[in-house]
């Protein structure tokens, strides 16, 4: 009977998803999961339970998309059948969507590896629906505190659901994360760390914006003998309560990393770690499948528009944001890139954009050769541009409402920032667009002329 | 003018600073400089020496998260936290965000009942409500009850994130009136408060860049509290700050 009712389920799922496509020209990744799991509550765990499809869980605050698509990639490589939850469907009803969307019509799916990409707060519900065979949790860093609220309590309710994890999974945590190192203290899963390799941790000053620098134990400030970014390094606690050891670095391999930046030195650590331990891939095979992998939308896209070699980076918070000017700096000559900034409030976004302030925007503006500024709140983003200037900048007011100061514009509809963006960039020139990430999706929408969500 | 040097001090940026606070900082610190006038952050955090405070010219605290906050609490107890009360009893204008200004209150009333003491430079307390009751998330805009401000006829504007509730007693000074939002409990329309030259409040924004009269008035005082003469700024620039908020009162109210 319970087979013959989530058959009918899925069945209602999916023409609710085929309406939804052919009607809305939307993913619609939401609405079906959630009736789905209205009706019957227990659905993920039905269909999951009588597959015999490995459920590996990728949650932190950056790096979930990438990581997922270059494990799904690597295994693929490596001969295994994989599907995964599509992007922005990581909340409880978008991953519902995804595991009904997946599965025949019996309820099962048949695929030898289901990666499924995890919000921060949906992780403790869906414990209860699934006993994951592997979990990465890749970093916590500050991130629209409206809706997330304070990292320690994340990490938190995170701990409480990961000590009742057995000795079947595979737990993969970032080991220069003293918050995610701690997170494999108290379970008895099988713990395994990755992070970066001495030799690429610097010794720096503690950034002043990062909440993760305290002792889990005992509270003391953490010493780090070198650090990548944000609060991730080589740490220990003075008092000796607590210290990274075990952390597999990939010292002396040479990695073809098929993205650019430290924070995908992590997310292809991450992947190589859980293919290596949980998938039981040799390290030249994983290193082999490591080729021909290309980003997800809007995270290191590069497209042409116009004549103009465009690069999106999806920037939404401030880790992501700071990496995305390390890597801006990094790849191209002083003066040479024109910079487009888009930053909006809407719900994936989170409303609260303070935390723009947090952004090191004083080493990106003198690089930059001209900046375009614009999204839902283009007039914040100015007045934090603005002020990384020694002296005030005159600001001008032009015909078509935009307004500008030095080499920066500032154009509220996203048509017209684009348009002038785009005049300011001679042809075969770089465009880099730095957005949030309804921003993004919007963005690309105008530059590719479709809707991807 | 010229040749005044304002020194800003920082309480505790390794512990309380969240939401973006630096902004407030780099706020003051750029509306002085583009007039001119010195300025110097000073850091004062834990292990610092409590004569550090007795220079300083402003002074700033923003929120935190409650591990830190009673690494700061301990820290205060000591002669720092003497100091502090001294300061902002000679008139030394100061700016305490969200857990900040709970923090300089009499005490906050944790949900399960725990009173935790605070440092009584403000007459107010903070009660928690319990998590059944909903955190006051959301863009804020106020009607500034501070003299120099009222005069400019303008709001201010923030966003605020607190789970507590604060109470003036009946002849606290609120230096705001709430016009959207929630403010110190969401019953009274009262906003933060004004004692001397010092202001506690909810907003973040963060709060100073998007209200630079707010900004200025604490750098016209600190230097009227410096000289001992009454100060007037040359005028700056306003326009984004001006488009900024309008954009927003047109959103919420």
């Amino acid at each position: 009977m319970k087979n013959i009712f989530n058959s009918l389920i899925i069945l209602l799922a999916s023409l609710i998803s085929w309406y939804i496509r052919t009607f809305t020209k939307r993913n619609g990744s939401t609405w079906p999961g959630h009736i789905a799991l209205h009706i019957n509550p227990n659905i993920i765990q039905d269909i999951v339970s009588q597959s015999n499809t490995k459920i590996v869980f990728i949650a932190g605050t950056n790096g979930k998309t990438t990581t997922s698509k270059l494990l799904q990639h690597v295994l693929e490589k490596n001969g295994l059948k994989v599907c995964q939850n599509k992007e922005g469907s990581n909340m409880i009803n978008g991953v519902a969507t995804s595991i009904i969307r997946n599965s025949n019509w019996q309820g099962i799916l048949q695929y030898d590896v289901c990666i499924i990409e995890v919000d921060e707060n949906a992780l403790p519900l869906l414990f209860k629906q699934i006993k994951p065979y592997a979990i990465i949790i890749l970093n916590l860093f500050r991130d629209q505190l409206d809706r997330y609220g304070e990292v320690n309590v994340i990490a938190h309710n995170w701990a409480e659901v990961l000590k009742y994890l057995s000795s079947e999974t595979h737990l993969i945590l970032n080991g220069d994360d003293p918050q995610i190192y701690f997170l494999g203290n108290d379970t008895k899963a099988l713990v395994h760390y990755y992070g970066l390799p001495e030799e690429m941790l610097q010794p720096k000053e503690i950034p002043h914006d990062v909440d993760s620098v305290y002792c889990p134990v005992c509270g003391t400030r953490l010493k780090y003998k070198g650090m990548s970014y944000s609060h991730l390094g080589d740490f220990n606690c003075p008092k000796g309560d607590f210290r990274r050891e075990n952390v597999q670095g990939f010292a002396g391999e040479k990695i073809p990393y098929p993205l650019l930046g430290m924070y995908n030195v992590y997310n292809t650590h991450a992947v190589m770690l859980a293919a290596q331990k949980a998938f039981d891939l040799s390290l030249e095979q994983i290193k082999a499948s490591l080729h021909g992998f290309s980003a997800a939308y809007g995270r290191q896209e590069r497209l042409t528009y116009k004549n103009r070699d465009v690069t999106i980076l999806l920037s939404k918070n401030p880790t992501g944001f700071n990496q995305s000017i390390e890597l801006v700096r990094s790849h191209f000559k002083e003066k040479e890139a024109n910079v487009m900034i888009i930053l909006n409030d809407r719900i994936p976004d989170g409303q609260d954009v303070s935390w723009i302030w947090d952004v090191e925007y004083e080493t990106l503006v003198p690089f930059a050769r001209n900046i375009v500024i614009s999204g839902d709140r283009t007039y914040d983003m100015a007045i934090r541009i603005c002020n990384t200037f020694a002296k005030q900048p005159q600001i001008t007011t032009e015909k078509d409402n935009s307004y500008s100061f030095e080499y920066i514009t500032v154009q509220e509809d996203l048509h017209k920032a684009v348009d002038i963006a785009v005049s300011q960039t001679d042809k075969n020139k770089p465009l880099v667009i730095l957005p949030t990430y309804s921003a993004m999706l919007e963005v690309r929408e105008i530059l590719v002329g479709r809707r991807i969500m | 003018m010229k040749n005044i040097k304002l020194t800003i001090g920082w309480l505790y940026p390794d512990l309380m600073s969240t939401y973006g606070d630096r902004g407030n900082v780099i706020t003051m610190q750029k509306r002085a400089e583009w007039r001119g006038i010195q300025t110097e952050v000073r850091h004062i955090t834990v292990g610092t020496d409590t004569k550090e405070i007795e220079t300083c010219d402003i002074l700033f605290m923003g929120g935190a998260q409650d591990l830190q906050q009673e690494i700061v609490t301990k820290d205060l107890q000591d002669s720092k936290g003497s100091s502090l009360k001294a300061a902002i009893e000679k008139g030394v204008p100061a700016l305490f965000i969200c857990g900040a200004y709970q923090f300089m209150g009499n005490y906050y009333k944790a949900a399960d009942g725990t009173m935790i003491p605070g440092m009584s430079i403000f007459d107010m307390h903070t009660e928690h409500p319990g998590d059944q009751k909903k955190r006051c998330i959301g863009n804020i805009v106020i009607e500034p009850l501070i003299e120099e401000l009222q005069a400019m006829n303008i709001q201010l504007v923030g966003f605020e994130n607190h789970g507590g509730r604060s109470y003036l007693p009946a002849n606290g000074k609120a230096y705001g009136k709430v016009v959207h939002g929630y403010g110190n409990n969401g019953e009274d329309s009262t906003e933060g408060i004004l004692y001397k030259n010092a202001i506690g409040t909810y907003l973040h924004g963060p709060c100073l860049p998007k209200n630079p009269e707010l900004a200025d008035w604490l750098l016209a005082k600190a230097i009227e509290v410096k000289t001992g003469e009454k100060t007037e700024l040359t005028s700056l620039n306003n326009l984004l700050e001006e488009k900024a908020r309008s954009v927003m009162v047109e959103k919420v109210v």
